[in-house]
């Protein structure tokens, strides 16, 4: 009881003092708010703090150099009805969902494979990691060069092994480009489903597997019934981690086709950032970029309720 | 007693020494005021002159002005950024390299640069016109001009020969006909119609211009939907599919660089980076009989429209910024930069990619020692401004930055949307810029 | 116990491992062979048979040389390795406080802390950099890796908060008590008893963090100018990318040589990496 550690041999004041302190950290809310200060300061500061500002940003005409003044929402209704806003609005969610769900899919069998024991397994494993490793923005460039339209790497096999007779239009046109897109970040994040899955797998009791092939089911039966019912906590989770970084993703698109051809694979993030920082206009800027929070704010509601009905059950 | 003495001798000594001390290193309250000047430029496509600024301009500026010059490169597409932080938060580069008319963007907070402006304009027969409307804002310079890349179209002379067109086409139309022959022979024009801060703009504003099209009219109205923009619109989408690498539409202001260089395209507009990059590489690319690659380059201006030719070429300028503590420093660095000894070491080495942006230059010997490159000695004579008729000023500069004109080009080329459809979103989206 | 067949091993397991190898890692491979081309075979068109995108009988190191020889990139990789190393230990050291203490410890507004922390994840760093320019330029900080340092947890604290959180509420309370029952302080006991055997968690969030923090490029971009403080993506990026030729060569090889230190990390860490999910996902 009291002062853990304190040396036998102290002063009789001395050691009321760090009881004192000990005995305050024994309160549950002097403890966590201790706990929870420098997290929460370095929080505020660098992004409580700039978001308001951000904020203001949006409800003012400010550019660059020039503080401009307060105009409400017009920041909002033009970007509202601004054509390629509206675009890269649809774009987003495009290759939020369709990412997304090519990542849990593949994510998942991955997973699965991986989860049997065979010869290299933690080589294979650590290798299937690479695409999540390589920083984005220089995977980014490999792709774009791997379709360049003139010298794409898989023009060149299809062409060469006789499967098409013209390249393919891999980033220079619109849907194209937005379907490369997609691929590029699957490639990326694929790991990280398979990873994390794997890790929900990892807990599943093989006993259970057992039984239920006993009782005459299937593999895919097994996986329905057994494993996927179990996985559906760690999938949720996953899957609103990845939803949040998609949906606000920049760097793959910045460095992948730049917004291009003709703003057709701009997102909401890559468009804020050519009317924000590109043109200086940064209250429009800002106000695009914000655009973003409902969607976020959305589905991250939906998940934390699922989660605490899960863990009422 | 000894101590004593001991001391007053230790004290001597050191009085010595002290007063010695600073009568030898009279030259040290010079270096303890010398300043540092931080400059942010773009990775220049001519590697040999980033060296010229690094290796000659830094030690060199160190013994003349004490100035310790700090040389950062940068990618130009992240210029932009760099600047609008810098600004926004009151630190940052002590001069800022910018291209177009940014200048115009962010005049808020630049240091007035006219004494220098005035002074170089005087001593080398005066600044040309297009740069001079990038850099001055209601008569103040809020940018020194550094260098144009003036763009021409560099084409494969030997390419256009077997078809029969031994001078390069005069106009759009012919043109035309000569690059649907090369594009059947698997030869096609290569054009970028993307979002790039060169070669895309700099070729759909002179299309436009061309055709008698523009975006706003001298009182500021925007006049962009017009049957003269329809019908340059309409060219262009015959043209891209007639004889245009179609990937055009994805390149950047690389890629035709490497095209040319491959020998995969016959003719492109851009600056003498690709003549300048083949003469280099002379060993490297060669034409398909084996050939130097560069002893079948030239260079011609765009071809004219119904209405004339009017070329666009890009200005690269110097900003000294407000926020800078060194903005004495950055100005005399600037003079120094460009008195005739020294911005000669760092244009020569351009080979005529980047021309000075004043007229005594026209008359240097280094344009005697390549007729290939001769177009480009008086090519930045001539030239509109982004905004014709208006003024260059932030409004156009927003346009510009959205690509509005390019994507107006480029969406009908792609097939997106009709020509007429294409115009008439250009000149909405204007519209709500020019309000 | 499940005897498969042959035919259906191979169906059901080999192909598809074999194909998700190839597709994870052909553009490495890719990334590799062109890294060790010499310039004049990289300018060969998709058209021309020669250009053989998967092999060169001329390999080179001349790429590699170069990069590490006329460019800063062997300061890049400790700048973004000192700058990912400490993000990292701030962010980990703020999470498992946090996590800790939204776990365990019962007091008013937990929920509603819990939730305000990870909303934090939801802003976009592409919103908040301007505003952040201003504050580091108060703070003294621009062009210095404190800027990095002290930014980069703002993304990394909500997430390794959040999973060490899950974590945190696997470990039996019994531990615990049980500590506390032996005299210990609720500060000791988190610190002697929880901590240790919540290594595998903490590793986990480590690693993603590190990763993370790698791969951060807005920030890097604005807040450092000097060319000896930039990070590998921005360095890569912004000194190689002259737009013009010859460095594709380079930025492969700088691609690659980037991205060893992280997958040396994970190759030691894997496992634990697997194990620290499967104790926060199971909360």
């Amino acid at each position: 009881m009291g002062a853990g550690g304190a040396a036998g041999a102290a002063l009789p004041g001395e050691r009321v003092r760090i009881s004192r302190l000990t005995r305050m950290l024994e309160s549950q809310k002097v403890l966590a708010a201790a706990l929870l200060a420098p997290g929460v300061v370095i929080l505020l500061l660098f992004i409580a703090y700039p978001f308001v500002m951000a904020l203001w940003f949006s409800l003012t005409s400010i550019r660059v150099g020039d503080p401009g003044e307060f105009i409400g929402l017009a920041n909002f209704a033009k970007a509202w009805n601004d054509t390629i806003f509206q675009t890269a609005f649809k774009n987003t969610v495009f290759y939020t969902f369709w990412a997304t769900i090519f990542k849990l899919a593949l994510g998942m069998w991955l997973a699965l494979l991986l989860n049997r024991h065979f010869r290299f397994k933690r080589l294979i494993r650590a290798s299937m990691l690479l695409p999540f490793i390589i920083p984005t923005v220089l995977s980014a460039f490999a792709w774009r060069w791997m379709f360049d339209p003139t010298f794409s790497v898989i023009n060149w096999l299809l062409y060469h092994s006789g499967v098409i007779t013209d390249r393919l239009p891999f980033l220079s046109d619109g849907d194209w480009a937005m379907w490369c897109a997609v691929l590029v970040n699957t490639w990326r994040g694929m790991p990280f489903f398979a990873i994390t899955l794997l890790a929900g797998l990892q807990t599943i009791s093989p006993d259970l597997h057992e039984a239920a092939a006993l009782d005459g089911a299937n593999a895919w039966h097994r996986f329905w019934h057994v494993t996927w019912p179990l996985l559906i906590p760690v999938t949720l989770v996953v899957v609103v981690f990845s939803v949040i970084q998609t949906f606000s993703d920049f760097q793959l698109i910045y460095v992948l086709t730049g917004g291009g051809p003709a703003n057709s694979t701009h997102l909401i993030a890559t468009y804020a950032y050519q009317v924000g920082v590109a043109s200086g206009l940064l209250g429009e800027g800002a106000a695009l970029s914000l655009f973003m929070f409902p969607v976020l704010f959305a589905v991250v509601w939906v998940q934390l309720r699922f989660m605490k009905r899960m863990e009422g059950a | 007693m000894k101590r004593r003495k001991f001391l007053k001798s230790v004290g001597a000594g050191v009085a010595a020494t002290g007063l010695g001390g600073i009568l030898a290193a009279h030259r040290a309250p010079v270096f303890a005021q010398a300043s540092t000047v931080h400059i942010l430029r773009w990775n220049d496509f001519v590697p040999a002159a980033d060296k010229v600024l690094r290796e000659v301009y830094v030690p060199e500026v160190q013994k003349a002005l004490g100035i310790k010059l700090n040389v950062e490169t940068v990618n130009a597409n992240d210029i932009p950024a760099r600047a609008t932080a810098g600004i926004q938060s009151g630190s940052g580069p002590d001069i800022i390299m910018l291209l177009n008319n940014y200048p115009q963007l962010y005049a808020a907070g630049a240091v007035d640069v006219s004494d220098v402006a005035g002074e170089v304009g005087k001593a080398q027969g005066g600044i040309y016109n297009l740069p001079k409307s990038m850099c001055t804002v209601g008569g103040k310079w809020v940018a020194m001009p550094w260098a144009t890349v003036p763009a021409l179209l560099a084409y494969r002379k030997s390419w256009f020969d077997e078809i029969g067109v031994k001078e390069f086409p005069k106009t759009w139309a012919q043109y035309h006909a000569a690059g649907k022959k090369l594009k059947a022979a698997k030869r096609p024009i290569g054009q970028t119609l993307g979002h790039t801060f060169g070669d895309a703009p700099t070729f759909a504003y002179p299309l436009l211009w061309s055709y008698g099209g523009q975006e706003v009219d001298a009182k500021g109205k925007v006049v962009l939907d017009s049957k003269a923009t329809v019908e340059s619109v309409r060219f262009m989408t015959e043209f891209w599919k007639d004889a245009h690498d179609e990937g055009g539409l994805a390149w950047d202001d690389s890629n035709n660089n490497r095209s040319f260089l491959s020998g995969d395209i016959c003719a492109s507009l851009n600056g003498a980076s690709i003549y300048v990059a083949a003469l280099n590489g002379a060993d490297k690319f060669k034409t398909e009989k084996g050939a130097p690659l560069h002893t079948d380059i030239l260079h011609a201006p765009l071809p004219a429209g119904p209405k004339g030719e009017y070329p666009y070429h890009t200005a690269f300028t110097h900003m000294v910024m407000k926020y800078s503590k060194n903005a004495k420093a950055a100005k005399e660095f600037l003079r120094w930069a460009h008195t005739k000894a020294n911005y000669e070491k760092w244009v020569v080495v351009q080979k005529g990619f980047a021309v000075a942006p004043t007229r005594d230059w026209e008359k240097h010997p280094m344009w005697d020692k390549d007729p290939v490159m001769l177009p480009f000695k008086t090519a930045s004579r001539r030239g509109r401004h982004m905004g014709f008729a208006g003024a260059p000023d932030k409004k156009a500069a927003e346009a510009w930055n959205k690509y509005i004109i390019v994507d107006m080009y480029a969406q009908a080329a792609s097939g997106k949307m009709k020509p007429e459809e294409s115009v008439k979103w250009a000149a909405g989206e204007l519209r709500k810029i020019y309000t | 116990m499940l005897i498969e067949r042959k035919w259906k091993k191979w169906i059901f397991f080999y192909l598809p491992i074999a194909m998700f190898i190839l597709f994870t890692l052909f553009p490495f491979y890719w990334m590799a062979v062109t890294a060790l081309r010499p310039d004049h075979e990289l300018y060969r068109t998709w058209r021309q048979a020669s250009a053989t995108p998967f092999w060169t009988l001329e390999p080179t190191l001349e790429h590699f040389k170069g990069l590490l020889r006329t460019t800063a990139f062997p300061q890049w990789l400790w700048n973004t390795m000192l700058i990912a190393i400490v993000s990292t230990a701030i962010s980990l050291i703020c999470g498992m406080f946090a996590g800790y203490a939204l776990a365990r410890l019962k007091f008013r507004g937990s929920e509603f802390l819990g939730t305000a922390i990870f909303i934090t994840y939801l802003v976009p760093q592409t919103l908040l950099f301007i505003p952040l320019a201003d504050i580091i330029r108060d703070m003294r900080l621009g062009n210095t890796p404190w800027a990095l340092m002290l930014t980069y947890p703002t993304f990394l604290i909500p997430f390794c908060t959040w999973l060490l959180m899950g974590y945190f509420k696997t470990i039996p309370k019994e531990l615990e008590e049980c500590a506390r029952i032996d005299g210990a302080t609720r500060f000791g006991a988190m610190v002697r008893i929880v901590f240790p055997v919540a290594i595998p968690g903490i590793l986990s969030a480590g690693i993603f963090a590190f990763t993370l923090s790698w791969n951060e490029f807005i920030y890097a971009l604005i807040f450092m100018s000097s060319a000896e403080l930039k990070t590998v993506p921005v360095g890569v990026v912004s000194e190689l990318i002259r737009g013009d030729i010859f460095f594709w060569g380079q930025l492969m090889a700088g691609a690659l040589l980037g991205s060893i230190p992280v997958a040396l990390v994970y190759s030691f860490f894997v496992e634990y990496y697997v194990t620290g999910l499967t104790g926060s996902v199971k909360g």
